[in-house]
């Protein structure tokens, strides 16, 4: 309508236009102005405005409870929020209103879980609101909920000039509660501020929180902290909850803006080799760059080559003294050679940093996730491979995703990226057994119970492997001769001998009771025992193989299901087992008597697998089945009743269900009656391996021309 | 009170009967359509918004083997809802023919103290508690597996496997809070 206006029409109603100008920018003035006077109608009636101007004039004391006009105004400012972010405007209105508890404590918690910035946040207004705090009238729990809001925006703060002169008064709120946000408020410490808290700390001696700081400290300023940390403070990061992380992201979306993170460790660049580009960008690793160190000394000698450069083995093993991590340690994940550096070298404080960029990746990614996001999306899935192959080359889990695990495990349901959960579970470090039940056996047995047979296979198959890890790590870490292993490594994992060896019995009872429930449970399926079977061979040469002084005998719940199995594998398989478990004794055995060390097999683990060999033996070969002493034990007139003739040799070599069909064949073959040896050679011949081994070191026969079928039982007894 | 009653009458052959119990009433048709997917065994699922269940079906209803609260973590009235139900529930069913499902428990809008509510509420009544997916179909299809589990020993299917037996193995115990350092 204003481009319509006549140039030479009346002069309008504002007079204040200059009379010199053309009539042309009068008339555009004037279109400009009709314009300005409509936006300010809208406005004027647009309910966001209406509640900022609400909540800047409110006064003092007006109560909240039934106040309509305060949930109206409140409802019109969420809204806007969680759709577009407020402006700087608003920010500072509605934290000044929250922060100067106008109207008591109650709004202040729900307008800052609100105040979702589209901008900047402007300076001034944090600043006032620190004022605020200062007067002290705001309850705990609203002061670090107001901190973890500034770590949150913290980015998003327009200048910081001001902030920096005011981090004393920060630092009077340092509590253990809200101790990792003042830190990472203080990123970008001057010198005098690690001085101080060691001043601080040579006063008050080595207090727990200030010990916090400083390790914090030298994770992100390792050249400022000289003072040694005790290990220990290698995970006391409380991933924090941050709902307006989730909801900043959706707005920024809806702005296209770059979605940066307030930790300054995760990633801003593309990936590479991925040319989409990415919204979600806390689960990509980042490529490998240099460090971004604005604060190196100018007197530092040394002349660190960054990390990136290096592109070959033999070029780290050249300047293995003098590399500089990068300020990205996540991206330490897709290189090997920075994986091998990191093993090698045993930084704490880079340990500490990619612990937290891990911890804080996966937190985010699958513990307190927004609803709606797919799980199963590619970038998902390779973030985690690659997170597992790193563990794998690296050939040890770390300590975060142990954490984390630990979480996950509750609120898993079972089938969500089993593969990979799986995967990570196997490669966690020895769980003390003071609290392995509750960390680790508890919700797996929940989870073991109520899911199918599939996740019951793949779970023994975890555990077994979880088994061999902490078998090699203390075959390579144990001291020759003390029964001590202190371990100095960056696992930091303090246990003596007894101590893995409880761990460890835990776990093999732990596998043992669920494979006898399981098997009951499943109706002693073959691909369970299968499974069940690959841990037992792993358990049964725990001795010889990885010189641990401990034999564990598979429960009955496990033994006889397999004896009694029809597929002859298991049988075949089972004969392995106890021929290597009798290896192992007699190992043990002669051992013990020579050095006299003092490891001790109990009487009751060789009455077991005494017991269990002579079943086996008079199952198999004596054919004196169901007789009292033998395992099973049946009434007489029971087994009389149920007409199987000659039922003391249903389970010997030739009529037990699994071999029957080999002994028809054998009989066709052949035809008239022959020796058992012959048998034998011919069930070896099919390749069945555990049981030549079970019957040559358990059964002696007299070799007579005409082999009978009652030759004696030799076995070693103690 | 109408009590729903556990062995009040008798079972039917090969078949189990699954009771789903849900206040929003949008994952039980999901989950009741995977669960009718089952071959080897006959199952009927009946869908419930809360419990009492009406009279006028009582003659016709035959006994259900296992009933499952569904307890959406977003929605504080869900779990009341659930909880209200369970006070028509005979107590013969509390030995290990009751389960709960909750879904959501990954979600961040969720306050960790309604999960722990779920889970104490869970170890008091010796039940299982179960975590489902319900945004996609393979985790509704993970979910009915579960179910179809605990359902298959409930309904008295599984050979030397009875539902208080494996009521005793899945129990529900709830975690202390583990600190991120406790466990050095």
């Amino acid at each position: 309508m204003a481009t319509s206006q006549n140039s030479s029409g009346p002069p309008d109603l504002d007079s204040s236009s200059p009379s010199d100008q053309s009539a042309c920018s009068r008339s555009s003035n004037r279109s400009l102005r009709v314009a300005e006077i409509e936006r300010r109608k809208n406005e004027a009636e647009d309910p966001f405005v209406l509640a900022l101007k609400y909540f800047s004039d409110v006064e003092a004391g007006t109560p909240v409870t039934g106040n309509d006009d305060v949930e109206r105004n409140l409802v019109a400012v969420e809204r806007v929020a969680y759709s577009k972010g407020l402006p700087p405007e608003a920010i500072s209105i509605m934290l000044e209103f929250a922060m100067s508890l106008r109207m008591g404590t109650s709004p202040c918690v729900r307008v800052l879980k609100c105040l979702i910035p589209a901008t900047v946040v402007p300076q001034e207004a944090v600043v006032r609101a620190v004022v605020w705090l200062c007067v002290g009238k705001i309850p705990l729990s609203t002061q670090v909920l107001f901190i973890k809001w500034v770590l949150t925006m913290f980015d998003m703060i327009d200048a910081k000039d001001q902030l920096h002169s005011i981090y004393g008064f920060l630092f009077s709120f340092v509590t253990e509660e809200n101790l990792v946000c003042v830190v990472m408020i203080l990123l970008h410490l001057r010198l005098f501020r690690v001085r101080k808290l060691l001043d601080l700390q040579s006063k008050m001696g080595r207090q727990p929180f200030l010990m916090h700081l400083l390790s914090l400290y030298k994770v992100f300023c390792p050249e400022l902290v000289t003072l040694s940390l005790p290990s220990r403070m290698k995970a006391g990061f409380r991933n924090h909850n941050s709902q307006w992380k989730s909801a900043l992201i959706a707005v920024q979306k809806k702005n296209s803006f770059q979605v940066t993170s307030s930790v300054s460790l995760t990633v801003r660049l593309k990936d590479k080799t991925n040319p989409r580009k990415r919204k979600h960008n806390h689960l990509e690793v980042p490529a490998l760059s240099s460090a971004v160190n604005t604060q190196t000394n100018p007197s530092s000698s040394r002349k660190l080559v960054p990390l990136v450069q290096l592109h070959s083995f033999s070029l780290l093993l050249e300047n293995l003294h003098h590399i500089e991590l990068p300020a990205q340690m996540g991206s330490l994940l897709g290189s090997s050679l920075a994986l091998q550096y990191l093993d090698c070298v045993q930084d704490e404080s880079a340990f500490l940093r990619l612990n937290f960029w891990l911890g804080h990746a996966l937190h985010e990614e699958f513990l307190f996730c927004s609803s709606g996001v797919s799980q199963n999306s590619e970038e998902v899935l390779q973030f985690l491979d690659r997170l597992l192959s790193s563990q794998h080359f690296l050939q040890e889990g770390f300590s975060s995703t142990e954490a984390f695990l630990y979480k996950f495990l509750n609120i898993w349901d079972g089938s969500l990226l089993r593969p990979q959960i799986l995967g990570m579970l196997s490669n966690i470090p020895v769980v003390p057994s003071s609290c392995i039940r509750q960390l680790l056996f508890e919700p797996l047995m929940q989870l073991f119970f109520t899911s199918t047979l599939f996740f019951k296979c793949g779970l023994i198959e975890c555990l077994n492997s979880m088994l061999l890890k902490w078998l090699t790590w203390h075959s390579v870490y144990a001291l020759e001769d003390g029964l001590d292993i202190s371990l100095n490594s960056h696992t930091s994992i303090n246990m003596t001998l007894s101590g893995f060896k409880d761990s460890l019995m835990e776990l093999v009872h732990f596998v043992g009771r669920l494979a006898s429930v399981g098997l009951q449970i499943e109706g002693c399926h073959s691909l369970l025992l299968s499974f069940i079977l690959d841990f037992y061979e792993t358990v049964c040469d725990m001795f010889l193989k990885y010189g641990l002084p401990l034999v564990v005998m598979p429960p009955a719940g496990v033994f006889y299901p397999a004896l009694f199995a029809t597929d002859p594998v298991s049988v075949d398989r089972l004969a392995h087992i106890m021929y290597r478990y009798k290896v192992n004794l007699m190992s043990a055995k002669t051992q013990e008597k020579q050095t006299e060390q003092a490891f001790h097999i109990s009487r009751q683990t060789y009455r077991e697998f005494n017991h269990y060999l002579v079943v086996m033996v008079n199952c198999l070969w004596n054919s004196k089945m169901f007789q009292p002493g033998m395992g099973v034990e049946m009434e007489e007139e029971l087994l009389v009743s149920s007409k199987v003739p000659q039922y003391w040799s249903s389970f010997d070599f030739i009529h037990h269900p699994a071999f029957l069909s080999y002994a028809v064949d054998f009989h066709h073959k052949v035809g008239h009656p022959k020796p058992w040896g012959w048998y034998l050679e011919y069930l070896y011949a099919q390749g069945f391996e555990g049981l030549k081994q079970f019957v040559q070191s358990n059964i002696s026969r007299r070799s007579t021309a005409g082999d009978g079928q009652g030759d004696g039982l030799s076995a070693d007894q103690r | 009170m109408s009590l729903l009653k556990p062995f009040s009458k008798l079972p039917g052959l090969n078949a189990a009967n699954i009771l789903l119990v849900e206040n929003e009433e949008q994952l039980q048709q999901r989950l009741a359509d995977a669960l009718v997917e089952e071959t080897a065994v006959t199952v009927n699922v009946r869908l419930a918004k809360t419990l009492p269940l009406p009279l006028k079906n009582e003659k016709s209803r035959p006994r259900i083997d296992l009933v499952v609260f569904i307890i959406n973590l977003t929605s504080e009235l869900s779990l009341q809802s659930a909880e209200a139900s369970l006070k028509y529930l005979d107590p013969g069913y509390f030995l290990g023919k009751v389960c709960l499902l909750v879904t959501n428990a990954r979600n961040a809008s969720v306050p960790p103290a309604r999960l722990d509510t779920v889970r104490k509420l869970a170890a008091s009544l010796h039940c299982p508690l179960l975590c489902a997916e319900d945004q996609t179909p393979d985790g509704v299809t993970n979910a009915a597996e579960r179910l179809l589990t605990i359902l298959k020993v409930a309904a008295g299917l599984v050979p030397m496997t009875t539902a208080l037996y494996l009521s005793n193995l899945t129990r529900c115990t709830v975690p202390s809070d583990i600190d991120q350092q406790g466990f050095d």
